[in-house]
């Protein structure tokens, strides 16, 4: 698979806000994203991808504060999200909708062009879409929840705040069965396949200041014990972006914030470095994710471009997009694949969802 | 050396060049009370005993994220108000001890000021001119040291700790140029004598019997000043316990914060105690161009704790109502957010606080539009920024003094205090 065709087939309409958590539902059409606001919207893809992008279908009420992470489980019956309004949140996906709404699309331009920052020409527009609000809440955390991950048998799911907390629960039951404080705000978070291992990244982001922190280290669940710290060869890095490749062998540790978005593969028994990635995304690394192939990962990054890298050697198989321009880039935030791998959707902070068939 | 003012209101061009000097290099240690002798105003504002503790901000705090937030609106950004100890009052849910002291706080939500970036921000808001002038003014903490210090003190005037003004004491002199410790509060260097005390006593006799001799036949300022620095660093020498606080900071650092800048204000309100009048304390960093929120969190997060208990304690001791505690940097931060998750800087409509001294606590003054784009009501610049700042301290905000030839005052003269704030 060289990803040579792949093309962007749509920009889902929203441009409220920034779009900054994506995920498909399941092995169906149904894609979610969630936005600054809190707000979370699904949009159903035709199965022809031509023709103009589809309208949303389906409005989440549920968030205060931003979105920061959406999970599925793979049969597409319950959705996780996770939010800076302290909360995770649990979705029937196959719940039945409390009635309709109206949702205003490209809000945004308003609210952008009055700070001319914007010059997309998109007026707003009322669209009539399915309403639910009958999440289930879960507690654990008392700060933004920055992280959450699902673990490889969907048993576990683990999330961390700003607080420095991670909390490990049954998926299933909603229940608390492991947690401990890190020293810093938790960054990210990997867990190994076999869900006995962590790998999280902190920090406290202060400037001159000795309470400043970065740090990364992997860790023994059952023990909640640090076994192995690689805060030395990430000197002075912060970390947003970390996985786990799903058959156990390597670590991928993305560098952040506006510095070059470097990216590492790590031999996961011994941490060590098997190799730096020649290409890096011009700022910060948002997001990693792995082709169900099993041969390739993606990342996203500060920038607009999201990279396809070939998982054996670490070579850049294939760029998809292009800079936006000026100085800075807007980011993708999040990427998602469908399990057949022919789809992914990408969280633009531009306040869209791009449709991309690889 | 002509000129149509008397020595004690003006110095001379080497005077002048030997204080910039001294600033320059940080080193400088003369800010003892008056070179030029006390005028009546100086000795009212001292019979007062007002003093005032600068709280900088340095980078420039974002308005909106503190203490002028606008939940619900597109600029908001992901922090949310909570009530304070005042009704219908509100301040940033990362400031929750802050919230509790509300009752202290003037918040200038009106600021609409002249200089957008971070050199001429900085000296704009602590000389309240703008730094394409070409008089050099004197910054906030040396006319404070000259209107309210002690002139027989053994410990400086002005003393300053972290990132701070830009501007130096300007025309009124070398004596009245900062004292600065280091980030975390230590001493200079140059402030650690290895010499054994008799070594030093003799070293200092010989000095002195130089300087008389050559003062005889050399009659000029500098060289007074010179003696009189040295004479004042000898008393520092023997004072310098006072800016050691590691014996009570044990059990201080759980409520002001195990942070430079909390240790700083508590080393304020010693300093304070002991007769300095002006303090100011500088918190990095809140120039977030990027990752603004972040920042913010990291930085309230330490300030919250060392301000609300700088000024519990200031108030357990009865001293709140002499000493005006300011909170400001050199601009505020765009009401919008940039594509680096950030916020510039901004000057159109920004915040300040202030506290004690007679100022009248648990209300706002002015106000910002709904966005946090202009100023609503009450525009405040900083003239009247810092007129507000003086008068409050028993300082004629239109005192005039002399550069060269050429008459300068404290504000410029269009500048009103805001009595609204004044009891």
């Amino acid at each position: 698979m060289t990803f040579e065709n792949a093309k962007l087939v749509w920009e889902l309409r929203w441009d409220v806000d920034w779009v900054t958590a994506v995920q498909f539902i399941g092995n169906s059409r149904r894609v979610v994203a969630g936005n600054r606001r809190g707000n979370m919207m699904e949009w159903e893809l035709p199965e022809k991808l031509e023709g103009d992008a589809p309208d949303p279908v389906r409005f989440y009420e549920g968030h205060s504060n931003s979105v920061t992470k959406l999970r599925c489980i793979q049969d597409g019956s319950t959705l996780y999200s996770s939010s800076f309004d302290h909360s995770i949140r649990e979705w029937d996906m196959n719940a039945k909708d409390q009635g309709e709404t109206k949702v205003v699309l490209n809000e945004g331009y308003i609210y952008q062009s009055q700070f001319k920052r914007y010059s997309k020409k998109q007026e707003p527009m009322e669209c009539d879409v399915a309403l639910r609000k009958d999440s289930k809440k879960l507690g654990g955390h008392r700060e933004w929840v920055n992280v959450m991950e699902l673990s490889k048998d969907e048993k576990i799911l683990v999330s961390g705040d700003d607080g420095g907390h991670v909390v490990f629960r049954d998926r299933a039951s909603g229940k608390i069965q492991k947690s401990w404080n890190v020293e810093g705000w938790v960054h990210a978070v990997a867990i190994s396949p076999d869900s006995k291992q962590a790998l999280i990244s902190e920090r406290r982001p202060l400037v001159f200041d000795s309470a400043q922190r970065r740090a990364l280290k992997l860790w023994n669940v059952e023990e909640s014990k640090a076994t192995k710290d690689l805060s030395e060869e990430f000197k002075k890095m912060y970390l947003p972006a970390l996985a786990w490749s799903p058959d156990g062998k390597t670590l991928l540790v993305g560098r952040g914030e506006e510095e070059e978005g470097k990216i590492w593969m790590l031999d996961a028994e011994t941490g060590e470095k098997k190799k730096e990635l020649e290409d890096k995304h011009q700022y910060g690394v948002t997001d990693f994710l792995f082709h169900p192939n099993g041969k390739h990962f993606f990342s996203a990054g500060r920038d607009t471009v999201i990279r396809v890298w070939s998982l054996k050697d670490g070579t850049l198989v294939k760029k998809l997009g292009e800079p936006r321009g000026g100085q800075f880039k807007d980011w993708i935030h999040a990427i998602d694949i469908t399990p057949d791998g022919k789809l992914l959707a990408a969280a633009d902070m531009a306040g869209q969802v791009n449709i991309w068939q690889l | 050396m002509n000129s149509y003012c008397t020595p004690q209101d003006h110095i001379n061009r080497r005077a002048l060049l030997k204080g910039s000097l001294l600033t320059g290099a940080g080193c400088s240690v003369a800010n003892f009370g008056s070179l030029f002798g006390a005028d009546e105003v100086t000795k009212t504002a001292q019979k007062k005993g007002k003093r005032c503790i600068l709280l900088w901000m340095n980078g420039g705090a974002s308005q909106i994220d503190t203490f002028d937030m606008k939940p619900g609106r597109p600029t908001a950004g992901p922090f949310r108000p909570i009530s304070t100890n005042v009704d219908g009052m509100q301040v940033c849910e990362y400031l929750p001890k802050m919230a509790k002291q509300f009752d202290k706080l003037a918040v200038i939500r009106s600021m609409k000021t002249g200089s957008p970036d971070h050199p001429d921000g900085i000296y704009h808001m602590h000389t309240g001119f703008k730094m394409s002038e070409r008089t050099p003014h004197a910054e906030i903490g040396a006319v404070i040291s000259k209107y309210c210090g002690n002139l027989d003190a053994d410990l400086p005037s002005f003393v300053r700790m972290g990132p701070c003004g830009n501007a130096g004491p300007g025309y009124l002199g070398p004596n009245y140029a900062p004292f600065s410790l280091k980030r975390d509060g230590s001493m200079p260097t140059f402030s650690t004598n290895n010499l054994k005390p008799e070594v030093r006593e003799r070293r200092a006799d010989l000095f002195r019997f130089l300087e008389s001799e050559f003062s005889k036949q050399h009659k000029a300022e500098p060289f007074e000043g010179h003696r009189l620095a040295k004479e004042r660093a000898w008393r520092l020498l023997r004072a310098k316990d006072a800016f050691d606080v590691s014996e009570e900071w044990p059990k201080q650092k759980d409520r002001y914060g195990d942070t430079n800048f909390g240790r700083g204000c508590f080393m304020a309100l010693k300093l304070a105690e002991r007769g300095v009048p002006f303090i100011e304390i500088g918190h990095d960093n809140y120039d977030s161009h990027a990752n603004n929120f972040v920042c913010h969190k990291a930085n309230m997060q330490q300030l919250d704790p060392a301000w609300s208990s700088l000024l519990i304690d200031l108030e357990d001791r009865g001293m709140l109502e002499d000493t005006l505690v300011v909170w400001m940097g050199e601009v505020g931060r765009t009401p919008y957010i940039n594509n680096r998750a950030g916020r510039d800087h901004y000057i159109k409509a920004w915040t300040t606080v202030l506290s004690g001294a007679g100022i009248v606590g648990g209300q706002y003054y002015g106000s910002s539009d709904e966005d946090g784009r202009e100023v609503a009501e009450n525009p405040v610049n900083e003239g009247d920024f810092f007129s507000t700042i003086y008068t409050s301290l028993g300082i004629d905000p239109r005192k005039k003094h002399f550069w060269g030839k050429r008459p300068v005052w404290l504000t410029p003269e269009d500048a009103k205090p805001i009595s609204a704030i004044m009891s």
